[in-house]
C-alpha cells in the first residue's frame, strides 16, 4: 500500500512541476497566480499522502493551514487586481 | 527503496528553480507570485526534514500573510514600475556589482567552511531538561521556557513594526483608520468566502495554539491564521478596521507583552530569576501567556497588513 501511495506522491509532484511551468512562463499575472494555487493544491495532496504514509498527523495540520492560507492569498490577489482595474473613491488624503 | 530519495531530490530541485527565478524576475508581481509558490514548496520541504513546527510557520507566514502583504505592495508600486525597471547599469557599474557579489559570496563561503564541526548545540541539554515544564513539544519548551526572553522581545519587535507603519500616516489621519475596502458585491464570491472560511479558520487557529503544548503548533502560527481570517472579513467589507487611536485596540496590542512581563517580574520577585516559572505551574502559566499573546499577535499582524491610517477616526 505504501509503495502505491509513494508512487502517487511522485505523480502529484510531476503535476506540481507542470504547474511550475505556467508560473515561470506566465504570461499574465492571473495565470501565474492560478498556477501558484495549483502548486498549493498539489503540495496539500503531497502533504496528506506523506502524512498517511508516515503516520504523522502534523503533516495533515500543515496541509490544513496551507489550504486556508493559500485561499487567503488568492483572495488578496483577486481583491488587489480588482482594485487596480476599478479605481475606487480616492482616500481622504488625496482629496483637495 | 530508492524512490523516496529521488522524490526528495526532485522537490529540492524545484525549490531551487523557483528561488532563482523569483530573484531574477523583472516584474514585481511575477516575483511575488514566485515567492508565494516558493513558500508553499518550502512548507513541503520542512515536513520532509522532520520540522513540522517550521513548516506550519512557513505555510502561515511565508506563503499566506507575507504573500498578501507583498501582493498589496506590488499593486501599489505598479504605477511607478516602468521608469525604474528600464534603468540599466553601465559597463563599469556591472563589473563593480559582479566583483562585489563575488566577494560577498566568497566571504560567506569562507565563514561557512570554517564553522566548527560538529556545530555547537544546546539541543541535548534542552532535550535532557524537557521534563521540567511538563510540555510534550520540545519546540514550545524552548520558545516559551528556555528562551522565553527572546520570545517576549519578539512580541515587542512586532509592536515596534506596527508603530513604524502607523508613523507613515499623515498628520490629519493620525489615530485614524487605514484605507477603506470598497464594499464588495454582497452576492459576490469574496463575501461568500469571507462568511464561510473564517469559522473554519478560527477553529483551526485556536487548535494550532492549543495542541502546541504537546504537538507541533504554536501561538504565532495560530495568531497568523486568525489574522488572515480577520483580513478576509475586512477585504470583503463586512467589518471595519478599528481606529489606531482607540483605547480598546491599544489595550489589546499591549496585552500580550504586558502579561509576559508581569509573569517575568513575578518570577523575579517570587522565584529564582526573571521569567522563571514555578515548576508545578509551568504549563498553566505558559498557556496563559500564549493565549494573551495570540490575541496581541493576531491583531498586530492584521493591522500591519491593513497599512497606515489614511482616514480620520470618524466613520
Amino acid at each position: 500500500m505504501n509503495e502505491f501511495l509513494t508512487a502517487m506522491v511522485g505523480l502529484v509532484l510531476v503535476l506540481l512541476a507542470l504547474g511550475l511551468v505556467r508560473v515561470l512562463r506566465g504570461p499574465g499575472d492571473a495565470d501565474r497566480m492560478m498556477a501558484a494555487q495549483l502548486i498549493g493544491t498539489c503540495g496539500i495532496a503531497a502533504l496528506l499522502l506523506i502524512g498517511v504514509i508516515g503516520g504523522t498527523s502534523a503533516a495533515i495540520d500543515v496541509a490544513l493551514v496551507l489550504a486556508l492560507l493559500a485561499t487567503f492569498a488568492a483572495a488578496a490577489f483577486a481583491e488587489c487586481a480588482r482594485r487596480a482595474t476599478q479605481p475606487e473613491t480616492l482616500p481622504e488624503t488625496e482629496r483637495p | 527503496m530508492t524512490i523516496v530519495p529521488a522524490l526528495d531530490l526532485f522537490v529540492a530541485g524545484i525549490v531551487l528553480i523557483v528561488a532563482v527565478w523569483t530573484v531574477a524576475a523583472r516584474d514585481t508581481m511575477s516575483a511575488v507570485v514566485g515567492f508565494v509558490a516558493y513558500g508553499l514548496l518550502l512548507a513541503l520541504v520542512w515536513v520532509r526534514l522532520g520540522a513540522p513546527d517550521v513548516a506550519l510557520t512557513e505555510a502561515a507566514i511565508g506563503s499566506g500573510l507575507a504573500g498578501a502583504l507583498l501582493i498589496g505592495a506590488a499593486t501599489r508600486l505598479r504605477a511607478g514600475e516602468p521608469s525604474v525597471s528600464t534603468e540599466r547599469l553601465g559597463g563599469a557599474g556591472r563589473v563593480l556589482a559582479m566583483t562585489l557579489s563575488a566577494v560577498v559570496a566568497a566571504a560567506v563561503a569562507v565563514v561557512l567552511l570554517s564553522l566548527p564541526d560538529p556545530a555547537p548545540s544546546l539541543a541535548s541539554e534542552a532535550a535532557a531538561n524537557a521534563g521540567v515544564t511538563s510540555l510534550g513539544n520540545p519546540v514550545t519548551n524552548v520558545l516559551m521556557a528556555f528562551r522565553a526572553m527572546d520570545t517576549m522581545l519578539e512580541k515587542v519587535v512586532l509592536l515596534l513594526a506596527l508603530l513604524g507603519v502607523w508613523s507613515m500616516a499623515r498628520d490629519h489621519a493620525w489615530g485614524g483608520r487605514p484605507r477603506s475596502c470598497r464594499r464588495a458585491d454582497p452576492e459576490g464570491p469574496l463575501v461568500l468566502l469571507a462568511r464561510v472560511l473564517p469559522p473554519v479558520g478560527v477553529v483551526l487557529g485556536i487548535s494550532v495554539l492549543w495542541v502546541s503544548a504537546d504537538h507541533p503548533g504554536g501561538a504565532f502560527q495560530g495568531a497568523t491564521i486568525l489574522a488572515a481570517m480577520w483580513l478576509l472579513v475586512l477585504m470583503a467589507g463586512l467589518g471595519d478596521v478599528p481606529a489606531a487611536g482607540g483605547r480598546r485596540l491599544r489595550l489589546v496590542l499591549v496585552a500580550g507583552p504586558a502579561v509576559f512581563l508581569t509573569v517575568g517580574l513575578g518570577g523575579l520577585a517570587l522565584g529564582a530569576a526573571f521569567l522563571s516559572y514555578p515548576p508545578a505551574w509551568a504549563k498553566p502559566v505558559i498557556l496563559v501567556i500564549e493565549f494573551a499573546m495570540v490575541l496581541t499577535v493576531a491583531t498586530t499582524l492584521g493591522l500591519l497588513v491593513a497599512g497606515p491610517p489614511e482616514r480620520s477616526a470618524e466613520r
